[in-house]
């Protein structure tokens, strides 16, 4: 069938050809100078009927019928060069994310204030983080990626933090490179929404995945290498991650006394797996160790000014390892989102015996029903009283509850209220509406 | 017997309209892979596999909303409109990915694109299958094939 066009197309080329010579002298020379063009055609066609055929018998499989006929019309369009990759523009790419948040408490009991939520205020409006995503690729396997995030600070002050920077390069599969500053791959939460909250379904993070500088028990943060990749394993999807690299982590009391923690965090070493099974997708699991050592120097938050050890502390000079044993089992398919996540966190001090587990765990499932997505979480975390490191967090726990309505893919609000159960102190409820967005 | 040449008949339509209606998967000529499993296709239109086993970069090509091409596609990765838009977002902020995979408004786009890059891959309605363009066996079949999984 492919032949009938060509030679349809030297048929109708002849017939032009020809048909001057009803209105025109036949002279030999014109005759001969049409002959000449008519060979020169027969030629063309050849060629190109012969390159068409090798390329079909180079293809591998040539054999399945199924394919069909190429159309011969399509030849003639314009195709870049094979195996010349068109010269991209590597400019910058920016994507922002950003929140408004209205906070609610049933009480004025001491309690943090995140972002510009004020201690001891009942309610009260405030921004989370303004973040500005920016990448740039520099070569196919090199970029770089940086987030800058304005966070609300007291007195609708914004400070600027410098949340990620990284030159990332990704050898292949199995060996993708980050270094700069990065978000510890700590758990999955951590990894799966990083900052913005408008990838987050709740209004908030758990209090065990809060960041660190919002009264957040983990460290989040550090500056160093991360490395990453796929492990060969078949249909089990395994991943690992390996990171090293310095943090210093200054944690505000939870209990809103204004004081803050400096941990001086030495060199920070996580190493996790984390498995994708093909045999039921949507499933991710895994588990990840962290490890160094901290201190616990506590400074007035205002003055940064030392506070004086309370009576049986090991004071500011000891030296802890923290240890962060996490294990996670998330679902995420069909609209559903189910989400489990454990930690154990140890504090042993050194040169001692002494020692503090303080396990923490959240679950949370939602499940997207058109624009609206309703979710329930329940968190726990349980510090040892004992624990001057934790002893702002003490013990914690209680369930969330509310929906996310996207507008569209841009926009979205969540109402979200909470119920929080607190060791020596009276219980809060909280109500969260939140805007979330980005552009 | 004119029932049941009738009756052939009908089947025979309905399997070649299914056959026409599948979604081949299709790189550049000189990609040397000429198959692959329905999980790997998966994991590459997820961005979780991101290089070719030559270590050659993948470029994901993808038709836009309303096509059948990208019906399969969210089919493939189990996801709705919304989903996969939301899932790219945080796949890009998370630095799994510099950007969503490209969208192509029509075949011709398409083929173009996948001459032009060596590492590129996309969903292509079988009549659409153009030159330049190389079919991969999924799961052992070539679209067209009865139990070829992708329509």
């Amino acid at each position: 069938m492919r032949h009938i066009p060509w030679t349809a197309t030297v048929l109708l080329l002849l017939s032009s050809l020809c048909y001057p010579q009803d209105t025109t002298s036949t002279d030999p020379e014109t005759i001969r100078q049409l002959v000449q063009q008519v060979k020169d055609l027969q030629e063309r066609v050849k060629l190109l009927e012969s390159q068409q055929n090798h390329a079909e018998a180079s293809k591998p499989d040539s054999t399945n019928p199924p394919v069909p006929p190429v159309e011969s019309a399509d030849q003639t369009a314009p195709v870049p060069a094979v195996g010349q990759e068109p010269r991209e523009v590597h400019g910058i790419q920016w994507r922002g994310f950003g929140e408004a948040d209205y906070k609610a408490l049933n009480q004025r009991a001491p309690e943090l204030g995140t972002y510009g939520f004020v201690p001891g205020s009942q309610a009260n409006f405030y921004t989370g983080d303004f973040g500005l995503f920016l990448t740039s690729r520099l070569t196919a396997k090199t970029s770089v990626l940086s987030e800058i995030v304005f966070e609300e600070a007291d007195a609708q002050s914004y400070k600027v933090d410098l949340r990620r920077m990284l030159l990332k390069y990704d050898y292949n599969d199995h060996l993708k490179m980050s270094f700069g500053r990065y978000q510890t791959d700590v758990g999955y939460y951590n990894w799966a929404f990083r900052s913005a909250a408008w990838l987050q379904t709740t209004a908030d993070r758990p209090l065990v995945m809060e960041f660190a500088t919002n009264g957040g028990l983990l460290p989040t943060q550090a500056i160093g290498v991360s490395v990453t990749g796929a492990i060969p394993s078949g249909t089990l999807g395994l991943n690992y991650v390996a990171e090293y690299g310095s943090s210093d982590t200054i944690r505000p009391d939870l209990n809103g006394d204004g004081f803050v923690t400096d941990e001086n965090n030495g060199n920070q070493t996580n190493v996790g797996v984390f498995a994708r099974p093909d045999w039921l997708r949507g499933l991710q699991f895994g588990s990840s160790y962290y490890h160094d050592q901290i201190s616990d120097n506590v400074l007035n938050g205002v003055s940064g000014t030392p506070v004086p050890p309370p009576p049986g502390s090991p004071g500011p000079a000891a030296r802890y390892d923290q240890t962060i044993v996490n294990a996670y089992a998330v679902y995420l398919a069909h609209g559903i989102e189910f989400l489990n996540e454990g930690f154990l966190i140890r504090h042993a001090l050194i040169g001692s015996s002494l020692h503090f587990d303080t396990p923490a765990f959240y679950s949370q499932i939602s499940k997207q029903f058109g624009h609206i997505r309703p979710f329930f979480r329940y968190q726990y975390v349980n510090a040892s009283p004992n624990n001057f490191i934790y002893k702002d967090v003490g013990l914690r726990y209680g369930p969330s509850f509310g929906a996310r309505y996207d507008f569209n893919d841009y926009i979205a609000f969540k109402a979200q209220l909470d119920h929080t159960v607190r060791r020596d102190e009276p219980d809060l409820n909280g109500l969260q509406l939140q805007l979330a967005f980005t552009f | 017997m004119p029932l049941l040449i009738c009756l052939t008949s009908l089947v025979s339509v309905r399997i070649a309209a299914a056959q026409a209606e599948d979604v081949a998967v299709v790189v550049n000529e000189r990609n040397p892979v000429s198959k692959m499993s329905r999980a790997e296709l998966r994991r590459i239109f997820a961005g979780e596999e991101r290089s070719w086993s030559a270590g050659l970069p993948i470029k994901v090509f993808v038709r836009a909303s309303g096509t059948q091409e990208r019906g399969a596609l969210l089919k493939l990765l189990g996801m709705t409109e919304q989903e996969y838009k939301q899932y790219w977002t945080g796949q890009v902020f998370r630095g799994e990915a510099q950007a969503e995979p490209f969208t192509l408004p029509s075949n011709g786009m398409q083929r173009e694109a996948l001459v032009a890059y060596p590492g590129a891959v996309a969903l292509v309605r079988l009549q659409d299958v153009k030159a330049g363009m190389k079919v991969l066996r999924l799961e052992g079949r070539m679209p067209g094939e009865a139990g070829y999984p992708i329509n």
